[in-house]
């Protein structure tokens, strides 16, 4: 990659790099989402339990030894949070391996480049 | 055991606590770090873990959670959500670039990143903000624990407080103790969790796992006193309570003392598993916190006060209340106070410590003496330090609120100023020194508009509530930083091949 080709790009989030970045910001937006959905879904579903049949659900649906709402709240969601973390790392793993082979292929070809110009 | 008012029993595992954690920091620095029981063995990642815990373990985690359970009943989950769920967005938009940047502060990242000095000192003035008014809420801890053991009026504890911790940050200085992480958390975990067991046993209820096992005291609750847990939202709806976990989780993202585990870790994989195994060390006492506001209320309700109002002003001791009220012998009573105590004390010695480097280091030689050599920023620092615990037990001698709360105003001017100025300038590089010096204003401004404006402009105390200003704010602050940016000159292609290059992932070239 040479200088002035860089200087024509830049780091945008929302339009990612070709290549690797590409990859880890699908992986990145796919994990915030679920983290999303998880939170913003789990306490509005509370939010509804509480308003039907006098919150019945909430004093009747016992989980784990815990009322549903303290469960998923309390046990489950943190618990979701080092499933996605866990997640991460290991997409993130195989990844960083995949980036170290096209390094080292990169450098291989460049190597011999240079061997053949003068 | 109380002799003239004083816990002797208590006193004496505190200070055996203090002592341990003093010779394992000089046992790690005396010795190579693998042939150590606690530090060395878990050098690997159970130590990065254990270390990111420790470090984020407050008065907050261990004292604040428990009474805001006790105090608000499910509210407090936002705490528990907020807290936890940060840890995600901390290491999948920033854990790994931060380490690439190779700089050790939040104003060394900052002031490189956007090229200006300016706006390295802004964040160092808002990192020091943030360091008081995170240290009011350990302070408070220090005095309300002190205040028990010694049987002293709340202001004499501060005051107490503030001079063991400045002696204490004093004697481990001199002596070289270095911060011994796995083994304070492991402490922690167990003062934390052991009398809990401890509790649920005593009552008959599954003790092997107490985070479960207080469900039959939530039960016997509902069936026995008619206490319902089954309003949720019935003292605060649903938008508050989505804005005051969200806001943690931003500030989580934001906080300089949380983001530096970052700066520091061994390799880029070390940083990104630190953050899993932390994140469950992290989780063990948050599973547990809620617990104790749970069998607080049974103990309540079984001495015939079911729907007793809480007085705030003692619910932050409610862990120890709780211990206590079950009958817990006076070692385990002890083991609660010495962790609540370990706790707060290492959280505000350490921000304290960083606060005043960031003055010495960032402010001093920049604004009042551009002269000054390293033994003057030494000297500065020390004095610094001094100012800034004095400054906040001043803070800390009215009680303001509880531990929770105080600390959620942290992380509120966290999540509005700091974790966007690092999020957009890791992921965007068109953002620049205006863009990010007027968000980090606007970002000041929405934390202080509540108790400014909230009386002129009723709706600013809703959409920017004091403890929970960042939902709305962070975006706002975002979008100033994308705005003002797009509007004035662009960065440097130096720091724009820099992120490409170095920072982020654009396919090993």
């Amino acid at each position: 990659m040479s200088e002035p080709e860089d200087r024509r790009r830049s780091i945008n989030m929302l339009r990612p790099l070709p290549g690797t970045m590409r990859g880890e910001v699908q992986v990145i937006a796919m994990l915030l989402l679920a983290w999303l959905v998880a939170v913003l879904g789990s306490q509005l579903c509370i939010w509804l339990l509480e308003r039907s049949i006098d919150g019945f659900w909430l004093t009747d649906l016992i989980f784990f030894n815990l009322p549903i709402h303290f469960w998923v709240s309390g046990q489950f969601l943190p618990l979701l949070f080092i499933g996605l973390c866990l997640l991460f790392n290991l997409w993130m793993d195989r990844h960083e391996v995949r980036r170290m082979e096209s390094t080292i292929r990169f450098r291989a070809t460049g190597r011999k480049k240079e061997e053949v110009a003068p | 055991m109380s002799v003239n008012g004083v816990q002797i029993v208590a006193l004496l595992i505190v200070a055996g606590m203090f002592l341990l954690f003093i010779l394992g920091g000089l046992g790690s620095k005396l010795r190579q770090a693998s042939d150590y029981g606690f530090s060395g063995s878990y050098s690997g990642l159970v130590g990065s873990g254990a270390a990111i815990a420790s470090n984020w373990m407050s008065a907050a985690s261990i004292m604040g959670l428990a009474g805001m359970f006790y105090l608000k009943g499910y509210y407090a989950m936002a705490f528990v959500i907020g807290w936890t769920g940060g840890y995600v967005l901390l290491l999948v938009l920033m854990a790994t670039q931060i380490r690439r940047f190779g700089k050790f502060t939040a104003p060394d990242f900052v002031g490189f990143r956007y090229e200006s000095a300016t706006a390295r000192t802004v964040v160092a003035l808002i990192s020091i903000v943030i360091t008081i008014i995170y240290c009011v809420a350990q302070f408070r801890g220090i005095a309300l624990l002190i205040s028990w053991i010694f049987g002293l009026e709340y202001q004499a504890a501060v005051i107490t407080g503030a001079a063991l911790l400045v002696t204490f940050v004093v004697v481990s200085g001199t002596l070289g103790v270095i911060r011994n992480q796995s083994l304070q958390y492991f402490i922690l975990i167990i003062a934390f969790v052991v009398p809990l067991m401890l509790i649920n046993r005593k009552l008959g209820y599954f003790w092997v796992l107490p985070q479960f096992g207080y469900g039959e005291a939530i039960i016997t609750l509902q069936q026995q006193f008619g206490f319902f847990w089954s309003e949720p939202f019935a003292s605060i709806d649903l938008f508050q309570w989505m804005a005051l976990c969200f806001t943690l989780m931003f500030g989580t993202a934001g906080l300089p003392h949380v983001l530096s585990r970052f700066y520091l870790a061994p390799s880029m994989r070390d940083a990104r598993w630190g953050v899993v195994v932390g994140l469950f060390f992290i989780s063990l006492i948050y599973w547990s916190a809620p617990a104790y506001g749970v069998l607080a209320r049974l103990f309540d309700a079984r001495s015939g006060n079911p729907y007793k109002i809480p007085d705030p002003s003692q619910a932050d001791l409610v862990t120890l209340t709780a211990a206590l009220q079950a009958g817990l012998p006076s070692w385990a009573v002890g083991l609660l106070v010495a962790g609540g105590m370990a706790a707060a004390f290492y959280a505000a010695a350490g921000l304290l410590q960083s606060g005043a480097a960031a003055f010495a280091y960032d402010i001093y030689p920049r604004l009042l003496k551009p002269t000054a050599t390293d033994a003057d920023k030494v000297t500065m620092a020390k004095g610094i330090f001094l100012v800034l615990a004095g400054i906040v037990m001043l803070l800390s001698l009215n009680q303001v609120g509880m531990i929770a709360e105080i600390a959620a105003v942290a992380f509120a001017l966290a999540g509005n100023t700091i974790f966007p100025a690092f999020l957009l300038g890791i992921w965007w590089s068109r953002t620049n020194a205006a863009g990010v010096l007027a968000g980090m204003l606007t970002g000041v401004l929405i934390t202080v508009s509540s108790p400014l404006l909230g009386d002129l402009i009723p709706w600013v105390n809703t959409v920017f509530p004091l403890t929970a200003s960042a939902f709305v704010g962070a975006p706002v602050v975002i979008l100033v930083m994308i705005i003002v940016s797009l509007l004035t000159r662009p960065p440097s292609d130096e720091i724009v091949t820099f992120l490409i290059r170095d920072v982020h992932d654009s396919g090993g070239k």
